[in-house]
């Protein structure tokens, strides 16, 4: 049976009446463009290019401006004017790592890249990593050290801030360092090196997020506060209670790739079956093959139940379920099946869950095989019990001051609003942020910091695996490293430079037998990015303590509404909320940018008359609904990292902040809350809805199958495709390619819709930022969207994501209409967009069956009504040379990064030989984190992308039986293949 | 009262066209030339002064003496494209922070071979070299001598425009000329002569080819490359491997000019400023010559690299050029005819080995060359992105 998607409730509900409602839309929106907002029309609009035209007659006589040229005078040798050096650094900001290579232009770093020498991040990235190079050229950022808001000295900043320190060591004041996880070696043993000089500094970590309940759980039952490694690779069935872990859980990146590649049907045939038990639908959620509403209230029981039916089956006795969820039979029959292959996971703060978990790995045998100790994750450590005690002194005036680092309590603590009147009243505080924040802006002294690539750095993800950060660039402000202000202050005059190079002479070094020079040694780590030590030893011992306590204290699920607090994927604690990019990003399951928003339960909307964009007030709060299917139940979701009010001109009040409705207790922060009040209103909100404005008409689009028909029939859910084959005949001479070829395999299997290879062809394409009015009125502009598809239930459906591109057609549509010949075919099968032809007629736009092509229809760059990064002169230091950028009234469209690709075929050349098959990598290739894009040479029979989808152009050699093309019956011949997505269901 | 009467007691009416033009002169003529701008007096020096220096810097002085003036080595008008010497306001400039006696050592015991010998024998008063110092410290600090701009084109087309509508009128309503061809062959003269302007500047628009602008140094490309025999590569050592060709770093330069600090032609004065530039951190300001249109990507390194075009191919005999100037037009039918007639070095060139069917059809015999064309080379996307 064919499976029915739908995009939205609207269209699910009645497709006829929301298509008319689109059209209506659509009309309307055109209607104003050509009566224009103010009444001018059509008419005027001649007059005045009559006058336009006279004008440009007499300036077209004028001489061009003279350019200079002006060369180096002592040119650094490894630059090189016109080629991009790559170096190899390390990201990490808001708990999230990542190793990267930078892309550096001409001395301005303008692209970051995965690095695929690292064991953690393996080549990938996510959103947030690729948007951060925009971070370094913020206009937000300060321009030097502050003092009361003023500019001062270094000098005077360090004598001031010594004395201070000094002062309060003297009277035995405490003073606190509030920094977040800190996995950097070197500056751990900086900070160590200040407690040491002084004693009266206690150093708190504090995470916005944190994951207290792992660590406390981990505690007693391992012994030490450790997050473990967890091998979404190796398991068959993996189990997770509201673990975002393909979204925002800990190591996104790093799980995406290990959990894609133990579902990778290209070239195995296996694939791991995933349970998501979960209330708001999360990016994990919608691609379990399993998917399970539950309220955050019932996690508990839902885990007590999971652990007796697993004790039933080792065949003792055990309690009967108390949550309710009767599938959770069929998930504990499915661990027991595959002992020592299975993973549960929980997001849940409560130490007592988590104890549960790890009773319940520990019963199957996970410990040590799908769960191992030898490479513990890092980066959030932070338990919360010394952040309350640390507001408490704060408040209560016992505390001489503070040294914040890269934390923003007073916005992303629930208490931050007491820490910002406490603040005022200490004799020091000091801030060392680049860039203003809620926190900074009202502490004494800012000791400005640097941007990552303007720094030195290293760090240590997992246990023995390490990386460096280096500077790709001058500091472009005088901020001056964190580090190295520790350092100074600590009255060491050391560069953290040398600090850290020797850090790694006497720590790392002896580490390794490979090299037995340092210099050789620290030069290969540098450039490598990643160096890899050796793992701890032993399995830590498990004991069951508490656990008895943990199962006695699960109680009945709560009744009444729960709202949960979650990260996204885009501007996750609201760290990067100033940077246009990721602000303009589409959350992947809502598809709405620009806002936050609540999400709710689809019958609840439906029964009350609420629908998108309708405001309602929950605990007192007004907020704009989205009716998000798969919504648990009487929950609600709202995301945090909105509402920021000091993070510059594009961040600042976007949405509103629920930080502040996180449950704090001395124990443990939790993101939800039970008991919430709800009451509808009349109000409206107009939200930034991207979902609907890419019709493809109900045609089967996203194809899916389950895993079982897959064994059986490996083009299991793509058997349509043998009929459209079968009538694949054209009057017009089949097209030929003497060279290359070009083509992408997409496998719909591996993508989760992370949103990556969005924001890294945004950047690598200069693609403008074009507001939250501006999406409004369907014109955002990015060349790589991510559709995503619903089928079923719509109060637990299944969802496909589809990254849809340019699709590069042998047949092009768009290419027959244009009247300016700006559009034709490339000898290698590109389908070429020339911007200085292009006179903006739309033809193309308008008859592209995949609505791929976008249009300029205003001047988004160097426009004071698009204030975003393009309309200064730092923000447009991140434009990508290679690429034009475009002016109002021109179409621009995917080109699968053909800069890339004359760039490695000109290599080629000039080294006379063949092009090697991956060796040329579009940006949504290069970092994807699941390694869903493939893209080569069809015309090379033994490429990666010729085995998966095959030569598009000849329908006898169709590729992998799962590939298929986008309406394909329509002989448009795409270069870019789809494989069908599998789900690994049980039925 | 009717039109034609307020015309008659006002004007005269055909002289109105005439009256608007010499509005429009007026109005687009630059302000210096209707009012003379006193200049301000320094302390010291007074205006008087500087006129008389400016006077003998010119030769207008009669004074005694057996050479010629200033102004004939100097030339005071920026563009001196073709003179070897330094202009007058590259002398104002280098010598304006620098007191009388630098100035006096500097004319009358210059060091420089050929500045000795054509400064010998020079007679000056103290008080002469103290006012073309002053002229020359005042034209440092008001800049250089204007030149007019151009508005010959314009004012010619501007100019045809109101014959265009004269005649027009004329043909139309006036009716006073008794032979009707006259105003017909006029505004087909007008009109036809416009047209031929836009259509010469339409094409034009954007090309600079025989571009030769003055450069900060007098760098001539005929010495080092035509004389001395220097390889192209030699300076833009980036031409094979990248996008761009390379402007030399004055690191580079200095390789040379480190013992080299007088030349044949221009003395010392042009080395001294690679000398200074090293020495002040301050780099030199080249005016580039090849500018491609907009939306263009071109990579030096595909064709030097790869395709090993001789350089002389796209820039001329830059060997015989003092003054460096653009040798192609670098139109795009220019690069489209190259890229059609150019063969590729179809079999040696391991890259090409992709291109099986070619070479296959080449081995039975179809097509005997490849050219550039045939590999897409005259794909939009090879340079337009």
């Amino acid at each position: 049976m064919e499976t029915k998607y739908w995009r939205s409730l609207e269209e699910r509900n009645d497709p006829a009446t929301f298509r008319k409602s689109e059209i209506r839309a659509e009309y309307e929106h055109k209607k104003s463009v050509i009566k224009g907002e103010n009444g001018s029309s059509r008419r005027d609009f001649l007059k005045a290019f009559g006058f336009t035209i006279g004008g440009t007659a007499l300036l077209a006589s004028c001489n061009r401006p003279v350019e200079k040229a002006i060369p180096y005078l002592i040119k650094p040798e490894e630059v090189t004017p016109g080629m991009a050096n790559y170096y190899a650094s390390t990201f990490y900001e808001g708990n999230e790592y990542c190793s990267i290579l930078v892309k550096v232009r001409d001395g301005r770093p303008i692209k970051i890249e995965g690095n695929d020498l690292s064991p953690v991040s393996r080549k990938g990235t996510s959103a947030r990593v690729q948007a951060s190079v925009l971070n370094l050229y913020d206009d937000a950022r300060y321009k030097g050290p502050l003092k009361d808001k003023e500019p001062v000295t270094w000098e005077i900043l360090d004598k001031e801030v010594i004395e201070s320190l000094d002062q309060l060591n003297t009277e035995n004041r405490k003073v606190v360092l509030l920094t977040p996880t800190v996995i950097s070696p070197a500056f751990r043993e900086v900070i160590a090196g200040l407690l040491a000089t002084y004693p009266n500094i206690e150093w708190v970590k504090y995470d916005p997020v944190p994951v207290s309940g792992i660590l406390t759980a981990n505690s007693e039952s391992f012994g030490s506060e450790i997050i473990p490694d967890y091998h979404f690779d190796k398991a068959n069935i993996i189990v997770s209670f509201n673990a975002d872990f393909l979204g925002t859980w800990l190591s996104p990146v790093e799980y995406t790739k290990k959990y894609s590649s133990g579902r990778d049907l290209t070239t195995g045939r296996r694939m791991s079956r995933h349970y998501q038990l979960e209330a708001h639908m999360s990016v994990t959620g919608a691609n379990a093959d399993i998917r399970i509403p539950m309220k955050p209230s019932q996690e508990s029981a839902a885990l007590a139940d999971l652990y007796h039916e697993l004790l039933r089956l080792s065949g003792s006795t055990a309690e009967s379920g108390k949550s309710g969820i009767d599938e959770l039979s069929s998930v504990a029959s499915d661990l027991w099946a595959n002992k020592g292959l299975g993973i549960v996971v929980s997001g849940s703060n409560r130490k007592e869950n988590q104890l549960i978990v790890n009773a319940i790995n520990e019963m199957l045998g996970n410990h040590g095989s799908t769960i191992t100790f030898d490479r513990p994750l890092l980066t959030r450590q932070s338990t919360v019990a010394p952040m309350e005690r640390f507001i408490g002194e704060l408040t209560n005036g016992s505390l001489g001051g503070v040294i914040l680092y890269d934390v923003n309590p007073v916005y992303d603590h629930p208490k931050g609003s007491q820490i910002a009147g406490a603040l005022k009243n200490l004799s020091l505080s000091v801030s060392m942020s680049d860039r203003p924040d809620e926190t900074t802006t009202l502490c004494r002294y800012n000791a400005t910091g640097t941007h990552f690539l303007e720094s030195w750095g290293d760090a240590e993800p997992k246990a023995g695996f390490y990386s460096l950060t280096q500077p790709v660039i001058q500091p472009l402000f005088d901020g001056r490293q964190p580090e190295e202000s520790l350092l100074r202050w600590s009255r060491n005059s050391i560069a953290y430079y040398d600090y850290l190079k020797e850090f790694w002479r006497a720590e790392l070094f002896p580490q390794q037998t490979q090299f037995s020079e340092f210099n050789a040694f620290w030069n290969d780590s540098l450039q490598k990015g990643v160096f890899e030590g050796p793992a701890l030893s032993s399995l830590p011992a498990y004991n069951d303590l508490n656990l008895n306590e943990a199962l006695q204290s699960v109680g009945k699920p709560s009744d009444g509404w729960e709202l949960i607090l979650y990260e996204t994927i885009a501007l996750g604690n609201g760290k990067f909320a100033n940077n246009p990019w990721l602000q303009e990003l589409p959350d992947p399951m809502a598809k709405i940018s620009w806002d936050n928003f609540v999400s709710v339960p689809v019958e609840w909307a439906d029964a009350n008359g609420v629908e998108n964009e309708s405001v309602i007030v929950v605990n007192g709060i007004e907020m704009p609904v989205f009716v998000q299917p798969g919504q648990a139940d009487q929950t609600m979701a709202v995301a945090l990292g909105y509402g920021r009010t000091e993070a510059g001109k594009t961040g600042n009040n976007i949405g509103f902040n629920v930080f502040p409705l996180v449950q704090a207790s001395s124990e443990d922060r939790q993101f939800w809350l039970p008991g919430v009040t709800v009451e509808t209103t009349t109000k409206t909100y107009p939200l930034a809805l991207s979902q609907t404005h890419h019709s493809m008409e109900g045609r089967p689009i996203a194809r899916e199958s389950t895993f079982a028909e897959w064994q059986l029939n490996p083009s299991a859910g793509n058997e349509i495709r043998e009929d459209h084959i079968k009538h694949s005949t054209t009057l017009y001479e089949k097209p030929d390619y003497p060279g290359h070829h070009w083509g992408l395999a997409i496998d719909l299997n591996a993508c989760t819709g992370c949103g990556n290879c969005t924001i890294s062809c945004q950047v690598e394409n200069n693609i403008p930022v074009i507001g939250k009015e501006q999406v409004r009125n369907r014109r955002i502009m990015h060349w790589i969207r991510i559709d995503r598809y619903y089928s079923g239930k719509p109060q637990n459906p299944y969802v496909s994501f589809q990254p849809v591109m340019c699709q590069q057609c042998d047949n092009a549509p768009c290419e027959n209409v244009c009247p300016v010949a700006a559009t034709p075919h490339s000898d290698e099968g590109l389908n070429q967009m020339a911007y200085n032809r292009c006179v903006g007629t739309r033809y193309c736009l308008n008859n592209c069956p995949y609505r791929v092509r976008r249009f300029n229809w205003l001047k988004f760059v160097k426009s004071d009504k698009f204030d975003y990064h393009t309309n200064s002169d730092l923000g447009r230091m991140v434009l990508n040379p290679d690429v034009t950028v475009r002016s109002r009234g021109v179409v621009e469209k995917c080109t699968f990064c053909v800069q890339r690709i004359q760039d490695k075929k000109q290599t080629a050349k000039i080294e006379g030989r063949p092009l090697q098959d991956g060796e040329i990598e579009p940006a949504c290739v290069q970092s994807c984190p699941s390694s869903a894009l493939v893209f080569g040479d069809m015309n090379d029979k033994t490429s990666q992308v010729f085995r998966l989808i095959g030569k598009t152009t000849d329908p006898e050699i169709p590729g992998d039986p799962r590939n298929y093309h986008l309406l394909e019956e329509l002989h448009t011949l795409p270069s870019v293949g789809y494989l069908t997505k599998i789900r690994n269901t049980n039925t | 009262m009717k039109y034609a009467d307020i015309t008659k007691f006002w004007l005269p009416r055909h002289v109105l066209p005439f009256f608007i033009f010499i509005a429009g002169f007026l109005l687009l003529m630059p302000v210096e030339v209707l009012g003379d701008t006193e200049s301000q007096e320094s302390h010291s020096v007074s205006l008087a002064d500087v006129r008389r220096g400016e006077r003998f810097f010119k030769g207008l002085l009669p004074f005694n003496r057996e050479h010629q003036a200033c102004a004939s080595c100097h030339n005071l008008s920026p563009t001196d494209t073709l003179n070897w010497n330094p202009s007058a306001y590259e002398l104002a400039q280098k010598f304006l922070t620098r007191d009388i006696n630098e100035f006096r050592n500097a004319v009358m015991q210059p060091s420089g071979a050929k500045m000795t010998a054509s400064h010998q024998g020079f007679v000056l008063e103290d008080e002469d070299l103290g006012h073309i110092k002053a002229y020359l410290d005042d034209m440092a600090m008001k800049g250089p001598e204007s030149t007019k701009p151009t508005f010959f084109n314009l004012l010619i087309f501007l100019g045809l425009g109101l014959i265009l509508t004269w005649a027009l009128v004329e043909m139309l309503f006036l009716r006073k000329i008794r032979y009707k061809f006259i105003p017909v062959l006029l505004f087909l003269g007008a009109f036809g002569a416009q047209a031929q302007m836009v259509i010469t500047d339409a094409i034009r628009l954007g090309r600079q080819k025989a571009y030769a602008p003055d450069q900060p140094i007098k760098f001539s490309h005929a010495v080092h490359v035509g004389e001395q025999g220097i390889d192209c590569m030699y300076c833009h050592t980036t031409a094979d491997h990248s996008k761009s060709a390379g402007l030399p770093a004055t690191d580079l330069c200095m390789n040379c000019h480190v013992l080299i600090r007088e030349g044949t032609n221009s003395g010392k004065f042009e080395i001294a400023k690679i000398i200074e530039s090293h020495e002040t951190g301050d780099p030199i300001e080249w005016t580039r010559i090849h500018n491609l249109p907009e939306h263009v990507f071109f990579s030096h390194a595909v064709h030097v690299g790869a395709a090993k075009l001789d350089c002389a191919s796209c820039h001329g005999p830059v060997e015989e050029m003092h003054v460096m100037r653009q040798h192609s037009d670098l139109s795009m039918g220019w690069c489209v005819n190259c890229h059609r007639d150019t063969q590729v070095d179809f079999n040696d060139n391991g890259y090409y080995d992709t291109y099986i069917k070619l070479h296959e059809q080449m081995k039975a015999g179809e097509i005997d060359t490849i050219r550039a064309v045939d590999t897409g080379a005259n794909d939009c996307m090879r340079c337009h992105y």
